[in-house]
């Protein structure tokens, strides 16, 4: 195959990266390689990385792309399958119960004995335990989808172990077995992206099923394009200058580096300061957006002026 | 194309990625979807597919690196360098049939292709095809020893047709010993058993990385830990903590069972919804039970320190099943080392730990009643005393007393022993009295016996 005659994987990652971007996210190869995979071989992606490089965002920026809706489910110890799955709604169920009683005398008109009248009773069993009196909850909602749906289920790594394996079933198959009505089935597979900040090891059994996409810090090329899009006004010198600083921050030993949202909050509180470039006077004032321990800030302190100094080389 | 997928596949469980069968079939589709003919798109889409945590990215990226990686043949492989995929011979080898290689199969064939030809043509492209197939049809792959190169080689030189090439060379040369032709044959057979050579090498690197690093590791864990040497330190570390995942994922998920508690109101109503509200299944408030506290006491004098320093080692990495542990460290005088062992990295503290108390000679007496000061009122019936060493107390007093009244207090005091049952009880071993306060003595020699151990504590503390 020669090179003008792109493949069709090809065709699609391209267009996949063109698109995310035009919905403000900037991808890495990667990435759009993942969402475009996912969508071919309908698996859900399970994303890793530190927290702040756009985990989150990516699912929100699929779901834009695809022009469908997102359904965001976001996981905490204790999360059950009443929370994340359904519920049946008991004040309609004891309304309706209370107004038809009187519909009841009706019903039962011309039964003769408990049996008879039982049989009757049963013709109208499921009328209470039905959709219309089901609660969905995000997952259901997504399975019921009309469209498709892109469902997102934040921080995996929050839930319970036995949440985990509740999820197996809707990863595998895109179903899910509800006792009272049976197995419902996604009528389109949602798009399923999972987020795990690694504050525990996900199980193999969940990991089996997704693709996996670790998202690290981007390089300063891609940064710079991602404040590019983000914070436009900003000008290119004090973006080149501020996407140096950051990476060379990242270099140092901090118990939190800043991740791209802070780049980001930093570009916009520097564009609202109508800063002409960097000066050590300015980054110590502002550094408090950057770093969010004082540890961190105390440390950084005394490297201020080399670390700006090497900034301002890059603008 | 399968047949290069399952090859590194095997190439990637050499490396230690777990690849699941499910995995290898995902695998396949993404394959189909992206093929082989963008070598960085390859590489996202298997990775993604079938490595699945930071680590695993990392040895997948070595190992993909490797696996599709030229070997470069003849004049350096300058005649294909222009095109991105040539390059690959693991690319190449994948079409099935119609390929020119296939020259290369067993009689040398066809008279253009035959080795002689390849060589003196230059054909690097072909020549690393031919090469490539001989590696198939030989089953390179299979090699698992250093010792089966040589094998390895010369099947695959067999394969390319080398009789050929040495009877035409043998015929040159005898026609004319001067001929320049023949000393450049011999020339062009050294560079292509160097190649082959390398070919060789590389697979073995690929398909057995890690088998002698398992071997290894075998061997350790059932070595004595009092005669393991420093320079394995590194590996037993490793080791160590390897288990340690192993137990807390083990007991993590005990952890959670629950014991019967208070009427959980909500949820009973929720799941009796199906009875029409009549209370047939009753859910009951869970209640986690409180997590193991272990007191571990370690003489760290002599021949006990290097097992100490292990069980110190195990105890620190299983923290998210045992989160609480205080230790303590004795030979002559008895030391709390806990807020060092919290501070500092482990095998810092560890260094730091037989530096402070491993001076001195033994007194189980002194150790115990200043144990018996420091922890008595922390002591509860959920507290596991751990105590390690070798019971010998220089002919002093053993300290029973003082170990007993722990003992009367504490969930369960264990006594390690790293000597073998023989030796208990010779000389100045206080076993018998000591070992009396306790609720069980076990020996403690490998480290296998210390994950026993450990995995006891972390089961029965629930």
């Amino acid at each position: 195959m020669s090179a003008a005659q792109q493949s069709p994987a090809r065709q699609g990652i391209t267009d996949m990266l063109a698109g995310l971007g035009n919905s403000g996210y900037i991808a890495s190869e990667a990435i759009a390689t993942v969402v475009y995979l996912a969508q071919a071989l309908s698996k859900p992606v399970l994303v890793e990385g530190p927290p702040g490089v756009g985990k989150t965002e990516l699912a929100y920026a699929a779901s834009q792309l695809l022009e469908k809706p997102l359904i965001r489910l976001q996981c905490y110890e204790g999360l059950d399958e009443a929370k994340a799955l359904y519920e049946w709604k008991y004040g309609k169920q004891l309304l309706y119960t209370q107004v038809l009683k009187e519909k009841l005398g009706d019903l039962m008109a011309g039964t003769q004995g408990l049996r008879e009248s039982i049989d009757r009773l049963h013709e109208f069993d499921d009328t209470f335990f039905n959709e219309e009196f089901l609660e969905p909850r995000p997952l259901l909602k997504a399975l019921w989808a009309e469209n498709g749906a892109v469902l997102l289920i934040d921080e995996i790594d929050k839930s319970d172990q036995e949440f985990e394996a509740f999820l197996l079933e809707l990863l595998q198959d895109y179903q899910i077995s509800i006792p009272e009505i049976g197995t419902v089935k996604a009528k389109i597979p949602p798009l399923v992206f999972l987020t795990s900040n690694n504050t525990r090891e996900i199980g193999d059994a969940l990991k089996r099923r997704c693709l996996h996409l670790y998202i690290p810090f981007p390089d300063s090329k891609l940064e710079q394009s991602i404040i590019e899009s983000r914070v436009p006004e900003l000008e290119q010198r004090l973006r080149q200058q501020l996407v140096a600083f950051v990476q060379s921050l990242r270099g140092l030993d901090l118990k939190k580096v800043p991740a791209v949202s802070e780049t980001i909050d930093w570009a916009r509180t520097l564009l609202l300061l109508h800063a002409p470039e960097l000066d050590n006077q300015l980054v110590r004032s502002t550094l408090n957006v950057l770093l969010k321990f004082q540890d961190d800030i105390e440390h950084v302190d005394a490297e201020i002026p080399a670390l700006t100094r090497a900034a301002n080389k890059h603008g | 194309m399968t047949q290069v997928l399952s090859n590194f596949i095997k190439a990637l469980r050499a490396a230690d990625v777990r690849v699941s069968t499910a995995e290898t079939i995902d695998a396949a589709g993404a394959l189909e979807m992206v093929g082989f003919d963008e070598r960085p798109l390859l590489k996202h889409a298997l990775s993604q597919v079938l490595a699945k945590s930071v680590d695993d990215k990392q040895r997948f990226d070595d190992c993909f690196e490797t696996f599709f990686s030229p070997i470069e043949v003849g004049d350096n492989g300058q005649a294909d360098a222009g095109t991105p995929t040539g390059n690959e011979s693991d690319f190449d080898n994948s079409g099935d049939g119609g390929t020119p290689g296939d020259g290369g199969a067993p009689g040398g064939g066809g008279d253009d292709d035959s080795l002689m030809a390849l060589l003196e043509r230059g054909d690097a492209a072909a020549l690393q095809q031919a090469m490539a197939n001989a590696a198939r049809e030989v089953q390179l792959q299979n090699i698992r020893i250093f010792t089966q190169r040589g094998m390895y080689m010369r099947r695959i030189l067999e394969n390319m047709g080398i009789e050929a090439f040495d009877d035409a060379l043998y015929q040159t040369v005898k026609a004319d010993d001067n001929d320049p032709r023949g000393e450049g044959l011999r020339q062009l057979k050294a560079r292509l058993i160097e190649d082959v050579a390398e070919l060789v090498d590389k697979q073995m690197l690929l398909y057995t990385a890690n088998s002698g690093q398992r071997l290894r590791e075998e061997v350790l864990q059932k070595t004595p830990l009092g005669r393991v040497e420093m320079r394995d330190f590194k590996v037993m570390h490793e080791l160590v903590r390897k288990l340690a995942k192993r137990l807390v994922s083990l007991h993590s998920r005990r952890r959670s069972v629950s014991r019967r508690g208070q009427l959980d109101v909500r949820q009973t109503i929720r799941r009796n919804i199906e009875y029409d509200g009549l209370m047939f299944d009753t859910v009951w408030k869970r209640v986690r039970v409180d997590r193991p506290k272990v007191i571990a006491v370690c003489d760290v004098s002599g021949s006990v320190a290097q097992v100490a320093r292990f069980l110190l080692l195990f105890l620190y990495s299983v923290s998210e099943v045992i989160p609480k542990v205080r230790a303590f460290a004795f030979s002559n005088q008895l030391g709390e080392v806990t807020d060092l062992f919290k501070s500092l990295p482990v095998e810092q503290a560890l260094t730091e730990t037989l530096n402070t108390w491993g001076m001195g000679s033994t007194d189980y007496g002194g150790a115990l009643s200043e144990l018996e000061r420091l922890t008595i009122d922390d002591i509860d019936h959920r507290t596991t005393v751990l105590m390690l060493g070798d019971a010998r107390s220089n002919y002093g007093d053993p300290g029973d007393r003082a170990l007993r009244r722990i003992h009367n207090r504490a969930r369960r005091v264990l006594w390690l022993n790293p000597e073998p049952r023989p030796f208990w009880n010779s000389g100045d071993s206080e076993m018998q009295k000591l070992g009396s306060c306790c609720d069980r003595v076990e020996p403690c020699r490998t480290l296998r016996h210390l994950e026993q151990v450990i995995s006891e504590i972390a089961r029965t503390a629930i």
